[in-house]
């Protein structure tokens, strides 16, 4: 496929590329194309599965049953919506379910600025569900990574066992640009797990042994198998160290943003260096501290109010400024203005 | 000697159960194994599904694949195992509050899709594993420990709800009614398409007690009092009544697709009658005559038109004049002229 393509069609595409075979969803802008694009790819080919589910409650829930009955599954979703896929995420990590959510963020919260574009559902991906889990986030910021990004989120989701979420942004979602998907090489990682109908086991949210048995009190099967998940998560996340890093000579101050901020501010890279997270969570630990380590000046340019922020901030343990880009207004001159002011600041 | 087979359809190494001595979520289970014996479903055939509470941990004692959701979701986790592995049987073991409450929005809209997946509710009309609180099925009146003064609200009347629209099979029965309950459980299992089993059971711990029932029999026995079998196949059942109500079709039949549309061959332009402008300005339907406009070179017949109420002019649109132009413009497509009959073409 060749063409003038958005930022969702890429997605909806790199979903077929990994081969996935479900979709569950609820119309929600900016992200209801690919709900859309699901039901006309049915009516071409039946095996797809698909479901227009009565809330997203129901969507996230069915995306996570889909993948234990064997299918590869995805759904698409906006920050209200992804509020309430919370519940089945965290039941998806217990279960060991690979599938993908996929987030396009708008000004929240609640309904908040429809549909504006944001960053602000970060901390909604560690932390939505109850309890602790270790998710993988990836956030491309260009239609062709839309698609790169879309086939490495189902890979690592098939590697780690679990939801795997992608990012995106109202602009992004709705950015055209010329691709042409048939060349993009990607590999595929096929599914290991056993579909249901292959055996007794339980699948439960309920805390378990290796045997599926349920196990309520029992501290020490619950540490062993919280140890496991991080571990597992850990070791698949390292597998995907993706950022970008461009070097500004004589720069001390390193700008970080992602999505479609870094492409916002991109038109800064002569005077200030530039670094672009592409893994969002777990936070790129050694890189950053590495990279942060040979700048006076770090500061974080993200459409929310400090939350990759605070993440940079207890991984590289020193102050970093931060210009947020709130209500959907995302303007290279206010930019510009906000971090000359914040160093002049820090400087003063 | 009765026949135990059913027993490998068990996880019997994780017995004792979690269950209170007396509680009818034992008999629920157990019957279902013994249905699904009979009729030769088992672990590579069939996928369990079940919800949060009592009820919902029967899943971990049956020898399937099964799937023990979030609270209130196993309709849509069944629904989705049936519609991605159609080779499969899935049932769903889970209860009143699950199902009924939480759940409610999935069972409206899992039902209205007819998801073939046979639903078992153990239907206590508490919620028993927190504690006893008053759930959606709790009948009005009843005390509980959120309703200490009794329950303010009628319950919800899942057989209604469940029969309103076909096709449709609800069946009500009671864990005391024995060979009833197998029935039922039977001819659900066999029903191609979405059937739900109530089964009346009883909470002697968390309700029955404070009902003032001594043992579990006592309210056995108070289900015999409260409810009488009707025998045969109903459209609906009184809320009395133990039995089953289906429907395949719709009771009153919906009024079918019409006809397919006759499409008459277009006269060609050559044999339609030539009308200059000024003869087009006499049929403006006006004292009896017929109302005629012109659009791109032909004379359309616009009289059963209800929008020109015996007016001469319609908004911009002028009887018996070229409205080419004016439709062009309008906010509506030329589908509203070409409907009509064409009578005549412009020279």
């Amino acid at each position: 496929m060749k063409g003038f393509l958005s930022g969702n069609e890429a997605v909806f595409q790199g979903a077929l590329r990994a081969g996935a075979g479900y979709f569950a969803g609820y119309p929600i802008t900016p992200s209801s194309e690919i709900l859309q694009q699901a039901a006309l790819h049915v009516e071409e080919n039946p095996e797809f599965r698909f479901l227009q589910a009565e809330d997203e409650i129901a969507a996230a829930i069915a995306v996570i049953s889909a993948s234990l009955a064997g299918a590869k599954s995805f759904t698409a979703t906006s920050g209200p919506g992804f509020s309430l896929m919370q519940e089945a995420i965290g039941w998806g990590h217990v279960v060991e379910a690979p599938c993908v959510f996929f987030n396009s963020m708008r000004v929240g919260p609640s309904t908040g600025m429809p549909t504006q574009p944001a960053q602000s559902d970060l901390l909604q991906i560690k932390g939505g569900s109850a309890g602790d889990y270790y998710p993988i986030a990836f956030y491309p910021n260009s239609v062709e990574e839309c698609f790169r990004l879309t086939v490495a989120a189902f890979n690592a989701a098939e590697e780690s066992l679990s939801p795997v979420v992608l990012l995106s942004d109202a602009f992004l979602s709705h950015l055209y640009e010329i691709v042409d998907l048939d060349a993009i090489e990607v590999a595929t990682v096929p599914r290991k797990k056993e579909p249901l109908g292959k055996g007794q086991r339980l699948f439960t949210g309920i805390s378990h042994d290796k045997m599926g048995n349920t196990r309520t009190s029992h501290p020490d099967i619950y540490q062993e198998w919280l140890a496991e998940l991080k571990d597992r998560h850990l070791r698949v996340a390292e597998k995907y160290p993706l950022y970008d890093y461009v070097p500004c000579k004589g720069s001390d101050t390193l700008l970080i943003a992602f999505g479609i901020t870094s492409r916002v501010i991109a038109p800064l890279k002569e005077r200030f260096s530039l670094f672009r997270p592409i893994r969002i969570y777990p936070v790129l630990e050694e890189e950053l501290q590495r990279i942060t380590s040979a700048y006076r000046h770090v500061i974080v340019v993200e459409g929310n109010d400090g939350q990759y922020a605070s993440w940079v901030e207890c991984t590289i343990h020193r102050r970093v400024l931060r210009v947020p880009c709130l209500g959907g207004s995302f303007k290279l001159g206010a930019i510009r203005h906000h971090i000359e002011e914040g160093i002049r600041g820090a400087q003063g | 000697m009765m026949d135990r087979s059913y027993k490998n359809l068990l996880k019997m190494h994780r017995y004792p159960h979690t269950w209170c001595p007396g509680c009818g979520i034992g008999a629920v289970m157990k019957n279902v194994a013994m249905v699904l014996s009979e009729l030769g479903w088992n672990h590579e055939n069939t996928g369990v599904v079940s919800g949060i509470g009592c009820s919902g941990r029967m899943a971990s004692y049956m020898n399937f694949d099964a799937v023990h959701t979030p609270h209130g979701r196993a309709l849509t986790a069944a629904e989705t195992i049936k519609t991605v592995r159609p080779d499969l049987n899935v049932i769903v073991l889970s209860g009143d509050g699950d199902l009924a409450s939480i759940g409610g929005n999935h069972l409206l809209h899992t039902s209205r899709r007819n998801a073939d997946i046979t639903i078992f509710c153990n239907d206590n009309e508490i919620y028993g594993l927190t504690g006893g609180q008053a759930g959606p099925t709790t009948p009005k009146g009843t005390k509980t420990i959120t309703s200490p003064r009794g329950e303010p609200y009628s319950p919800l009347r899942l057989g209604r709800i469940l029969t309103h629209q076909a096709p449709y099979f609800y069946a009500r029965t009671s864990v005391y009614h024995l060979n009833h309950f197998r029935t039922c459980i039977r001819e659900a299992l066999q029903w191609k398409g979405f059937s739900f089993v109530d089964i009346i059971s009883d909470c002697i711990e968390l309700n029955g007690r404070r009902l003032g029932f001594k043992t579990a029999h006592q309210m056995f026995k108070w289900f015999d009092e409260r409810f009488h079998i009707v025998e045969g196949t109903r459209d609906h059942l009184a809320e009395d009544e133990l039995g089953i109500a289906k429907a395949e079709t719709e009771l009153k039949e919906a009024p079918k697709p019409g006809e397919p549309l006759r499409v008459e061959a277009e006269p060609s332009k050559e044999d339609l009658k030539p009308l200059t402008l000024k003869d087009l300005q006499r049929f403006d339907g006006q004292e009896g005559k017929p109302l005629y406009v012109g659009y791109k070179g032909k004379v359309y017949d616009l009289s059963s038109s209800p929008l020109f109420q015996g007016d001469k002019r319609m908004r911009c649109h002028i009887a018996g004049k070229d409205l080419t132009r004016e439709i062009e413009f309008a906010p509506h497509g030329e589908d509203l002229v070409l409907k009509f009959s064409v009578v005549g073409r412009l020279v």
